[in-house]
């Protein structure tokens, strides 16, 4: 008999649920944030946007096709994700050849350099954000106030809360709350609103594309460390990085531990390690930082860190 | 809330559609019975070329105690005992047996009758002690009709005492099959009987029969039947994927897990499927031994085919009614498990369990994984599958030896839920063999 069957190993359904599916999830649960972004900082804000993406993407496919000679990896949508993920880390009067330097720091070093999609040990986006930081403080610390309705220049610039506490002159100073959620004060474009940050993050949970452990672990780590040096927690919480970071960058798959166990101590220390940077550390903001240190740790916590076996223990024979 | 078991696990699409209705498929001309249909030594062909047999002889023999006796599904003339190629393309050692239109007649009336009289009418044989029981069931040459086949006079012999609890399998988790439900509704007070004789075999003071809350109509069924006796209770679990794995329904049942290594008895469970639950019913009581199963046909195919047969075992898998897709994957069992065919004129045998023709999706190409942890929040033994396929890849054997992928069953899940569709368990399996 002829045979017409395609012979495959078992198992032969398989869930809908693809990678470039997750990244565009992604990309919907920040449609809020950029929202933001784009209504107080306008047009320089769309710029960075711009940017920053075609460059992330024209860094990969660059790699990809003039140093790796392999196909292009630009359909699974990572690129454009770290993009925009940078942009949102960046304060909309950057000029852009730091954001294309950026761009190159973060896919063409770390990630395309360390093997590409899920090789690489430390957050991309952050990479590219902490590379120009320190490169150039200045331009990376002065921050637009932001206006309203879309503005088609950058306003003047001022201080975030976090320089705010840092410079001691707490409480007179500080925004309300409100302004806080609605993205009212000033800060890199998309950590400026809590409330658009949460809106994403309901949706990401409401899709399961990521889960709520690595957030929530990083919240209790910084407030830990906050009732220890009795520092009010809401503010601390709502303000800097610290959100667009918890839910976005620390959450990122490839860098982050593989067992719940892992997730919530790999949080922990995010939360505690970006609150002692913010009270005791020489920058105003230490999320970032937090991030990457424990990237680097991310696989000694997979090796500590199990899942629970179901096999009560192992025996010798086998 | 409903029992479950309580470590990972997935829920594809159940595809559940073919019918509960039971057909009797009518029995082959040409009977092939493969010598080599349960786990552990082939059977010993007892019959010569050009002998007669009559239905449900014995036509060969155990081997050893881990083997199991066969029997022939029809009347007729040994016209071979030859090497056949089976559904995966290897050949298999088969006693061939032809039928005469007259034995052909003689044979259908004969299994009508059994089907219509005999099989309603048995009642429970009083007074029948527990040896008595595993002798039938030895005689019969039941296996472990849920798919692994494992001789059930075997299982049926426990150390003395050591049996605490015998769970029936009535899950079907596998998505697509229905042939267990099937069985449960249209014999739910045999099995309740095989059930009885099961006790009595195996020691057990108590039986839990376990069904999977998506067959509302087996469990009212099952429920009926065993509503008079306290000694065994259905017990209904939450439809996660693979509740019918040994390890996991004896945990979601006993809440106790089966250290590595060790056998269902080390925990005082012994484990049957339903199917084998009537077979004993139907060897004890009607001394009918194992020559028929239940299979179940559907798929990629028209509705008014995807059925339920009555099947002698031996019947050539493509004499079962269907239209196949043009091209297609023919998979023997579920799709979580089954073993796709290259060829469907390979004969029915014991542990055909379901015929699923699947309109040929390609697996995607394997992309790289990206960590998502997705495969280790499904694993059901708690294992790293993502790490497991990496050491297969790499040949890594003691690093997988270490990471306990003796321990995997090979069910699936994580490929299943691979946002990447990493082939991790085809991995994980050459891993599972080297690393031995």
């Amino acid at each position: 008999m002829e045979s017409k069957f395609v012979f495959s190993p078992s198992p032969h359904i398989h869930t809908a649920n693809t990678t470039s599916r997750a990244m565009i999830h992604v990309l919907v649960a920040l449609v809020p944030s950029i929202a933001v972004a784009l209504w107080h900082f306008g047009l320089p804000a769309l710029e960075v946007l711009l940017i920053s993406t075609a460059s992330c993407m024209g860094v990969e496919w660059l790699v990809t096709r003039y140093m790796l000679h392999r196909p292009s990896t630009l359909a699974d949508g990572s690129a454009a994700l770290t993009g925009v993920l940078l942009a949102l880390n960046l304060p909309s009067s950057l000029p852009w050849w730091m954001i294309v330097a950026g761009a190159i720091m973060a896919i063409g070093i770390a990630k395309m350099a360390f093997g590409g999609l899920g090789c690489n040990i430390f957050n991309p986006a952050l990479v590219g954000r902490v590379f120009l930081l320190i490169s150039f403080p200045v331009a990376m610390t002065s921050w637009p106030m932001p206006q309203s309705a879309f503005p088609l220049a950058d306003g003047a610039t001022g201080p975030t809360i976090l320089s705010i506490f840092k410079e001691g002159a707490a409480g007179s100073q500080l925004p309300a709350y409100t302004d806080m959620l609605l993205g009212n004060i000033g800060g890199s474009m998309g950590e400026v609103s809590a409330a658009a940050l949460l809106l994403g993050f309901a949706y990401l949970l409401a899709v399961r594309v990521i889960k709520a452990w690595i957030p929530l672990s990083i919240i209790a780590g910084l407030a830990i460390i906050d009732l220890i040096a009795g520092f009010p927690i809401i503010p601390d919480i709502l303000s800097g990085g610290l959100l667009l970071g918890a839910i976005f960058m620390a959450t990122d798959y490839v860098t982050s531990p593989m067992t719940t166990k892992g997730m919530v101590f790999y949080g922990l220390l995010i939360g505690i390690i970006t609150a002692s940077i913010r009270r005791w550390g020489a920058y105003p903001e230490g999320m970032s930082f937090a991030i990457l240190l424990m990237n680097g740790c991310t696989p000694l916590i997979d090796r500590y860190f199990r899942p629970r076996r179901y096999s009560p223990k192992t025996s010798k024979a086998a | 809330m409903k029992k479950t078991f309580s470590i990972g696990g997935i829920h594809p699409a159940e595809h559940k559609t073919a019918s509960p209705t039971i057909t009797r498929q009518p029995l082959p001309m040409t009977a092939c019975v493969v010598l080599s249909q349960h786990i552990g030594a082939p059977a010993q062909a007892l019959v010569e070329k050009g002998q007669h047999v009559s239905r449900g002889e014995c036509i060969a023999q155990a081997k050893n105690f881990i083997s199991a006796r066969i029997h022939a599904p029809i009347s007729g003339t040994v016209s071979a005992i030859d090497n056949v190629t089976m559904p995966n393309g290897m050949s298999s050692k088969a006693i061939i047996i032809k039928a005469s239109p007259e034995e052909h007649r003689a044979d259908t009336e004969a299994r009508e009758l059994y089907w219509q009289r005999t099989l309603p009418s048995a009642t429970y044989p009083a007074g029948i002690d527990a040896e008595t029981v595993r002798k039938f069931i030895a005689k019969a040459g039941i296996v472990g009709l849920g798919g692994a086949t494992f001789p059930s006079h075997v299982k049926a012999a426990p150390p003395e005492g050591a049996a605490k609890i015998l769970i029936v399998n009535g899950c079907e988790c596998e998505p697509y099959l229905t042939c267990d439900d099937a069985l449960m509704q249209a014999f739910a007070s045999q099995i309740v009987g095989g059930v009885r004789l099961m006790l009595k075999a195996t020691g057990a003071p108590q039986a839990v029969i376990a069904i999977e809350d998506n067959k509302p109509r087996a469990i009212a069924a099952m429920k009926h039947a065993c509503s008079s006796l306290n000694n065994i209770k259905v017990m209904v679990l939450k439809t996660k994927y693979p509740q019918g794995g040994e390890k996991q329904l004896i945990e979601a049942v006993t809440k106790q897990r089966v250290p590595s290594g060790t056998l269902p008895i080390a925990v005082g469970a012994v484990v049957n499927n339903v199917a084998t639950a009537f077979a004993v019913w139907q060897a004890v009581c009607t001394s009918m031994p194992l020559i028929e199963r239940i299979i179940t046909v559907t798929g990629d195919i028209p509705a008014d085919q995807q059925r339920n047969y009555l099947t002698a075992i031996g019947t050539p898998i493509s004499e079962l009614p269907f239209t196949l897709p043009k091209e297609c994957r023919a998979i023997l069992g579920g799709p979580m498990m089954g073993r796709t065919a290259v060829r469907l004129d390979a004969p029915v045998t014991k542990g055909t369990s379901g015929v699923l023709l699947l309109a040929n999706r390609m697996r995607q190409p394997a992309k790289a994984c990206i960590r998502c942890a997705r495969c280790v929040d499904v694993c059901p033994m708690g294992l790293e599958p993502y790490l497991l396929g990496t050491y297969g890849r790499l040949r890594l054997w003691d690093e997988a030896r270490a990471a306990m992928v003796a321990d995997c069953i090979e069910c699936g899940s994580c490929n299943y839920i691979c946002p990447s569709s990493r082939p991790i368990v085809d991995y994980i399996r050459i891993a599972k063999q080297r690393s031995k």
